[in-house]
């Protein structure tokens, strides 16, 4: 035992590393030949060549020098020898911090290169719980570890929100179909499927729970979504907290029992898919009796069975297909997706590497909340983006909600003009539709389509220029009529004065930030119930809004907003069909 | 031959072996100490692997440079690592011909294999030292004990080199260097990363057997 001065934290990072050490890792942690083989295979590293800091042999040897120092005898004798060391101060920690979240998106592409069999991504999410355990984390981590133990799901919707999206989906189903059989079922009991989904598709993309719903109607499948524990994500997968991570899986596991149904059906997500699926029943120490899959292979055996018919001619698109590293190196779903494509689509371009040897979306391991990191995870995205442009296709499909968002960035940032779907929105989309004959039904839609938000008045507010600009014309070509305010007491002015149908408030603003705003808003008596969809690039500063004393907000969304999803959810605030 | 190289080839061999097997058993029991982590998970992937299909082609991984990019992409790489390890295998087992065997070392040709293939690892020791020294990333991720074991090993490489025609009319030194670096070898191992052997049949075994299960490994390229 080292007894030196240490850190309150520190002591207990040291003391907690004997109990989170396990066979595996400790054989990871000593096998290390320091060859280097692993580290070309790091996108890191291959977009920073001059900066050593980023191989993960480096990386790892931050935590393996614990190790040896505390655990490995050779290290605790002679320390020097092996590069052995401890940590002693707070500061020490947050460089640790930094490396294992700011470095590294636990892709695992170096432990499939590594000779020895070192799994570095299992030993830097061990790293990562250990820091998690006192509080040392980016305050992204730690808003959505919050969000997912508290409100049960990792973006913070509440039930109400998510069971108004499930109605407003089934109604735009019904009219789409013009079919009022057509719906989301909610806790029906003995149902084949019950089908769990990610957060973002409430916030971001309802539209695929949609597409998923006409995909198990047209398959006449007996299924159901669960009005509780339907988050398949689980962020303790990311920030190495066990606990979390059972948490989160036990809660969908014991809804599934309760609703008594025979299959889990988890929708396209890496993370989700490889956390509930695969580490899930050993987080929660969990025998799960009943069968998990991912929509990916429903959507296949569906069309397989014949229980669905497809035509690739209704996607007259160039794709290629990304593979997720969680679904590619974790959970081996490779062979699947590529072969459903090649029902719903004619023009397939293979990128290369793929499979699992396919570089990470740069957005893995939770770097799309960890918003201090942003620029590094931009400049070491050229790897994919060079992958993506070489594919000369005009569509990324892929079969994950966290690389959507990656790869959408990274898209913008380099400027390569594609689009980024997902393989429910092509099978969907190629969906045979045979004749029925169905009952006619009335549905009045609230306002029509053209111009759907016309008689609106929102309020925008933003400190940015372009983007007060965009959400003005956007929502203005859409028929609404629109405030703008570049501040906060601005915005409060212009708020009492108009008294807007809604107001979209950016949170960082200089002077009076978004947060105080938004508790004005909700302060005064006059604008109280005033919906408020709340806009910021950082997700950590939610908090500035959910730690208020007020009722929450009405919407949120995370910036870059396109335009579709800025559409989407204002029309789902103001309850627009 | 002279007491003291008979000692050396012999006495201090053994001594040295059983030194490390000692020292390997207790480090095999320190790492059995650690529990481990107990897999729950359903099989995945799209093919049926075996857990035991999984471990034995992770452990055969050493043998197939086309299984990792790392390996795939750098075939003078692998190259290295084979000749240098063929130049283990081969400085261990003069240790053990030299003294119980010696009639083998008759044969010319076996004498110039021998050399042939010790002189090569004794080269790509040079060459690994040079790229440790070298190469920034290297640098950064190397210890006293990598600059130490590959220095070792390189030096006995030469001395084995040597060795090997088992000549003592010249005089006894060049056997007695081999031999006592053979010892110290042995006894140093256990300590430092040349010691990689031990654990690589527990990586690869967890690597293999996880990785099987959730139908990642054996790869599927495309
Ligand atoms: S390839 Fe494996 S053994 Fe070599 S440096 Fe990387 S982690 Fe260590
Ligand atoms: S897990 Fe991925 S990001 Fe992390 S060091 Fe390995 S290759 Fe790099």
């Amino acid at each position: 035992m080292v007894t030196e001065n240490r850190s309150y934290n520190a002591q207990k990072v040291i003391e907690r590393l004997a109990k989170k050490v396990n066979r595996q890792m400790a054989g990871s942690l000593a096998a290390c030949v320091h060859c280097g083989m692993c580290t070309q295979s790091c996108h890191y590293v291959l977009a920073n060549p001059d900066d050593p800091t980023f191989a993960p042999a480096y990386k790892a040897d931050r935590i393996r020098r614990l190790f040896k120092r505390h655990l490995d005898w050779t290290g605790r004798i002679i320390p020097w020898w092996v590069k052995a060391g401890s940590v002693y101060t707070d500061e020490e920690l947050a460089e640790l911090m930094d490396t294992v979240f700011g470095k590294c998106t636990n892709c695992r592409r170096c432990t499939l290169n590594c000779p020895m069999g070192v799994d570095l991504a299992v030993v830097n999410r061990m790293a990562r719980g250990l820091l998690v355990s006192v509080g040392v984390m980016p305050e992204g981590v730690a808003v959505v570890s919050k969000d997912q133990w508290e409100i049960g799901n990792q973006m913070g919707v509440l039930k109400e929100d998510y069971l108004e999206t499930l109605d407003w989906m089934s109604e735009e189903l019904q009219q789409e179909l013009k079919d009022p059989a057509v719906g989301i079922p909610i806790d029906k009991f003995d149902c084949e499927v019950v089908y769990s989904i990610n957060p973002r598709e409430v916030k971001y993309d309802p539209r695929s729970i949609a597409d998923a719903a006409k995909i198990f109607h047209f398959a006449e499948e007996n299924w159901t979504m669960p009005s509780e524990g339907w988050d398949m994500t689980n962020f303790g997968l990311f920030s190495g907290d066990d606990d979390l991570g059972g948490a989160v899986a036990r809660r969908l596991y014991e809804k599934v029992e309760d609703l008594r149904g025979k299959k889990l059906v988890i929708s396209e997500c890496g993370h989700g898919y490889r956390s509930t699926r695969c580490e899930g029943p050993n987080w929660a120490k969990y025998d799960v009796p009943f069968e998990m899959e991912s929509s990916v292979i429903t959507m296949l055996r569906y069309i397989k069975e014949g229980r669905i018919k497809v035509d690739p001619s209704k996607n007259d698109i160039s794709v290629t297909y990304h593979d997720s590293c969680n679904n590619a190196r974790s959970c081996g779903m490779t062979e699947e997706p590529r072969e459903l494509l090649s029902y719903v689509v004619k023009d397939f371009r293979e990128m290369h590497p793929n499979r699992a040897e396919n570089y990470c979306c740069t957005g893995g391991g939770g770097a799309m909340s960890m918003s201090e990191y942003t620029p590094r995870r931009l400049k070491s995205a050229v790897v994919k983006a060079d992958q993506l442009r070489a594919t000369g296709a005009g569509v990324v499909v892929t079969s994950c909600h966290n690389c959507v968002d990656g790869l959408t960035d990274l898209i913008r940032h380099y400027k390569l003009g594609m689009q980024v779907t997902q393989l429910v929105n092509l099978v969907a989309n190629a969906l045979v539709i045979e004749e029925r004959v169905a009952i006619p039904v009335e549905i009045v839609p609230e306002v029509t389509a053209a111009g759907s938000l016309a008689g609106r008045k929102i309020l925008v507010v933003d400190d940015e220029p372009d983007i007060l600009t965009f959400f003005a014309s956007v929502l203005a070509d859409n028929g609404a009529e629109v405030i703008e305010a570049r501040e906060g007491q601005e915005a409060l002015l212009k708020a009492r004065s108009e008294k807007p149908d809604l107001v979209t408030l950016d949170i960082s603003m200089p002077g009076q930030d978004g947060g105080k705003v938004f508790e004005a808003l909700r302060r005064d008596p006059d604008l109280a119930l005033t919906p408020v969809c709340i806009i910021t690039g950082r997700p950590e500063l939610r908090r500035l809004i959910y730690d208020r004393p007020v009722p929450p907000p009405d919407g949120y969304l995370d910036k870059p907003v396109n335009e579709e999803t800025l559409l989407l959810n204002v029309k789902k605030i103001l309850k627009v069909v | 031959m002279s007491e003291t190289l008979h000692f050396a080839e012999h006495r201090l061999q053994e001594m040295a072996l059983l030194f490390m097997a000692i020292v390997y058993t207790l480090r095999i029991r320190w790492l059995l100490r650690f529990p481990a982590g107990k897999e729950r998970q359903a099989p995945s992937g799209s093919r049926m692997i075996t857990s035991k299909q999984g471990i034995l082609n992770s452990w055969l991984n050493v043998a197939k440079p086309w299984a990792m990019e790392s390996t795939r992409t750098r075939p003078f790489f692998y190259a290295q690592f084979v000749i240098f390890h063929l130049g283990v295998v081969a400085s261990i087992g003069l240790s053990f011909v030299i003294p119980y065997l010696p009639s083998l070392l008759q044969s010319p040709l076996l004498v110039r294999l021998l050399q042939i293939s010790i002189g090569a690892a004794c080269l790509v020791g040079i060459i690994r030292m040079v790229r440790r020294l070298s190469v920034p990333v290297m640098r950064k991720i190397s210890s006293p004990d990598d600059y130490f074991s590959l220095t070792l090993l390189t030096v006995w490489f030469f001395f084995a080199m040597l060795a090997v025609p088992n000549e003592t009319a010249q005089g006894e030194s060049i056997l007695l260097i081999y031999f006592t670096l053979t010892a110290f070898f042995l006894i140093y191992v256990p300590f430092s990363k040349i010691s990689h052997y031990l654990y690589y049949p527990f990586t690869r075994y967890y690597l293999g057997k996880t990785m099987a299960r959730r139908g990642v490994l054996p790869q599927i390229r495309g």
